[in-house]
């Protein structure tokens, strides 16, 4: 994950128009001198990245959380291969950040101040939970060369499994506080076993219940090019009929009435009652103490749900489903019950 | 209190120190002018900021044929400048392996005031408009991957794409941005048309006398100044029985929408036959018999044309004299959007004014 605009100057240039929404950090840097001039940095770029973890790191004994998961692989040092001036002012930078090391005491109270009250920490420490997504048909994990058998009796293979899980919410019922995770937008595919795992950075105490919209909001299918895990590459997006897949799943059965019997259910649609994105509320079984070892979770998402909860959708009667619409809207229905958390 | 301020000040002096000469040292923006009287345009040049790297980049693209699966096919190849960016004398554009497109490619220029796009209006952003033929199996055929792939390989590429964004990554949204970026620019205002609204010259009698009867009878869906309205209609016109092609309706899943089109700007129009959505109609004249004698009712018919429009010879000769006044050949022979190569030739179409 790249930080989009890596200068200060086009952060500058953009600062009135940068919309909230189409960045994946919401860190806000308000360097305020006698009320003159205000920065905004809606992502950290690399520089800034740099100059908070220099702050926190040197003050604080836990990482208070400013960073998204994503970020973190990035180390601030990835764009030192820049031209000669990039060079210069990255010595000058080195200069500035230990003359910001010394007097960090000052700078951390006016950071936090300012800071976006969201995304950073509130309560002093942070904890890695990890959300574990495993893919089930019933009670048994998803193999992608077994046969199953749906309600109805219909015996199936699947292939590709694939969906998306956006704005999660963790939330501590107890004291009513919750952190957001905003514009963070991960694929869950069965095939790639790195993407069932969602690593947050939580500042809660205690976690009661998780929510996350499955699939990608309206805003991000009509907002343009995005990158990512919504680059178009990822295969889960419509080119001729603009919208995201929110979710994909594709396979085989006898009693398809398809080429090579297969059946393909690629669920999308964004619009006035096309809508096939799905708010999912998961109550914990009990309470999660956030302690600093990670903490972890396992959601389960059942396939059988796709075909006989909401509505019966048999393999026989519609093996496919590639636009929005009806059938997509009654798919998206049904999946919308196909989670359940345990711990 | 003393400290801070002074600590305040010498990082706001160092940040504005930095981007400044960040700034001056990278790309050079280049500027979007808005034709005067011409509304807002619709994209967010703040979203993608064009710059002249950016720009280079998006043409280079554009004329690339290995954005296609063999190679043969670049968005230059159903996109030729002297047709105004149309496929020059198709109805229908070749594509991959013999296969033919179902639509008439259309001409591109004023992109920067449509929000949506296609024929059906099915992509809502133009910077997910390439992705539709780079991925149709009847257009280029390939896949972004395979696309972002080759083009990771070439030195070339890596080096623009470090000159337009800052590093050599390449990813799907820098190409469409970078493609954006080339087609954005192509602003086609500078017609006799125009030139004669500005006041610095004047229409002669057929033209005038054109222009009268267009305020009359077309100006209702090609408004001024794109002349189109943007809007989806359904002409009358019947449907192919191989293509079945029901149009909007395609997008929008509602039965009011059957048959309905994106309404096409006249400007050019001269250089953009066949015309129509399957480009049925070889030539203007085609057109306005068929909007004469040839409409065909249906439920969705537009109320505009339900009983035709009537068009004497006479005033179908005046009309055609307008019509042409709407070619930009300022746009058509703009070394900026030339292949590379040819910038400084006179491109031209094989044979002029056939029709």
């Amino acid at each position: 994950m790249q930080c989009n605009e890596v200068f200060l100057c086009s952060r500058l240039k953009n600062m009135n128009a940068a919309p909230v929404a189409s960045h994946s950090c919401t860190t806000t840097i308000l360097l305020n001198a006698s009320g003159a001039i205000g920065l905004l940095f809606y992502r950290p770029c690399v520089f800034c990245n740099a100059v908070l973890q220099t702050i926190f790191k040197s003050n604080l004994s836990k990482n208070v959380g400013v960073f998204p998961a994503e970020y973190k692989s990035e180390p601030p040092s990835v764009r030192r291969n820049k031209s000669s001036i990039r060079d210069i002012l990255l010595g000058t930078k080195n200069v500035f950040l230990n003359f910001i090391h010394n007097s960090a005491a000052i700078f951390l109270p006016l950071l936090l101040f300012f800071c976006n009250a969201e995304t950073i920490a509130q309560e002093g420490s942070a904890n890695k939970l990890v959300i574990n997504f495993k893919n089930m048909v019933g009670g048994q994990l998803l193999q992608t060369d077994s046969v199953y058998t749906n309600t109805f009796g219909e015996t199936f293979t699947v292939r590709t499994f694939k969906y998306y899980i956006s704005n999660i919410v963790l939330s501590d019922d107890a004291t009513g506080k919750k952190q957001f995770y905003k514009d963070q937008y991960f694929l869950v595919d069965e095939d790639d076993s790195t993407s069932k795992k969602i690593e947050l950075t939580t500042t809660l105490n205690s976690i009661t219940s998780v929510n996350f919209l499955l699939g990608v909001d309206s805003l991000k299918n009509v907002s343009g090019i995005q990158t990512g895990n919504l680059d178009p590459a990822k295969g889960m997006f419509w080119t001729w009929n603009t919208g995201y897949v929110m979710a994909k799943l594709e396979g085989n059965s006898p009693v398809a009435k398809t080429p090579q019997h297969a059946f393909s259910y690629h669920v999308g649609g964004y619009k006035k009652n096309e809508q096939t994105v799905r708010q999912i509320n998961l109550v914990l079984p009990q309470k999660l103490i956030c302690e600093n070892a990670a903490v972890q979770l396992t959601v389960q998402a059942n396939i059988l749900a796709w075909f006989n909860t909401m509505n019966a959708i048999k393999i026989g009667d519609v093996a496919f489903c590639h636009e929005p619409g009806m059938l997509a809207v009654r798919l998206a229905d049904n999946y919308s019950k196909m989670f359940k958390v345990v711990q | 209190m003393k400290l801070i301020t002074t600590i305040l000040i010498f990082v706001t002096l160092f940040v504005v120190g930095v981007s400044w000469v960040a700034n001056t040292s990278r790309t050079h923006p280049i500027t979007f002018v808005v034709p005067k009287g011409w509304p807002q345009p619709v994209y967010d040049f703040k979203q993608n900021p064009l710059t002249q790297e950016g720009f280079d980049l998006g043409k280079k693209l554009f004329y690339d044929g290995r954005l296609s699966k063999d190679g043969n096919f670049p968005c230059a190849s159903c996109h030729q400048q002297f047709a105004a960016f149309a496929t020059y004398d198709h109805n229908l554009s070749h594509g991959y392996n013999n296969s033919f497109t179902r639509r008439n490619a259309p001409p591109l220029f004023n992109l920067a005031w449509q929000k949506e796009f296609m024929w059906d209006g099915g992509i809502n952003h133009l910077d997910l408009q390439p992705l539709a033929p780079i991925t149709d199996t009847n257009e280029m055929a390939e896949t972004i991957q395979n696309v972002l792939g080759k083009l990771k390989k070439d030195t070339a590429y890596r080096r623009m794409f470090k000159a337009a964004f800052g590093d050599e990554n390449i990813t799907t949204q820098r190409m469409t941005k970078a493609l954006s970026q080339f087609v954005v620019m192509m602003v086609s205002a500078n017609s006799k048309y125009d030139r004669v609204m500005r006041g610095e010259d004047s229409f002669n009698l057929p033209q005038r006398l054109g222009y009268e009867i267009f305020k009359r009878k077309c100006v209702s869906c090609h408004t001024e100044p794109l002349f189109t309205d943007l809007s989806y209609r359904n002409t009358g016109l019947a449907t192919d029985d191989y293509l079945h092609d029901i149009g909007r309706m395609k997008i929008t899943n509602d039965a009011k929408d059957s048959l309905k089109f994106k309404v096409p700007s006249l400007r050019n129009a001269a250089v953009t036959a066949p015309y129509g959505h399957d480009g049925r109609f070889a030539s203007l004249l085609r057109v306005m018999m068929f909007y004469n004698s040839g409409v065909l009712n249906s439920a969705t018919t537009d109320s505009l044309v339900r009983r035709g429009i009537p068009l004497s010879n006479y005033e179908i000769g005046q009309l055609t004299a307008f019509i042409y006044t709407l070619t930009d050949s300022s746009f058509l022979k703009d070394p900026r959007f030339a292949p590379p190569g040819y910038e400084s030739r006179t491109q031209q179409a094989p044979i002029e004014h056939i029709h």
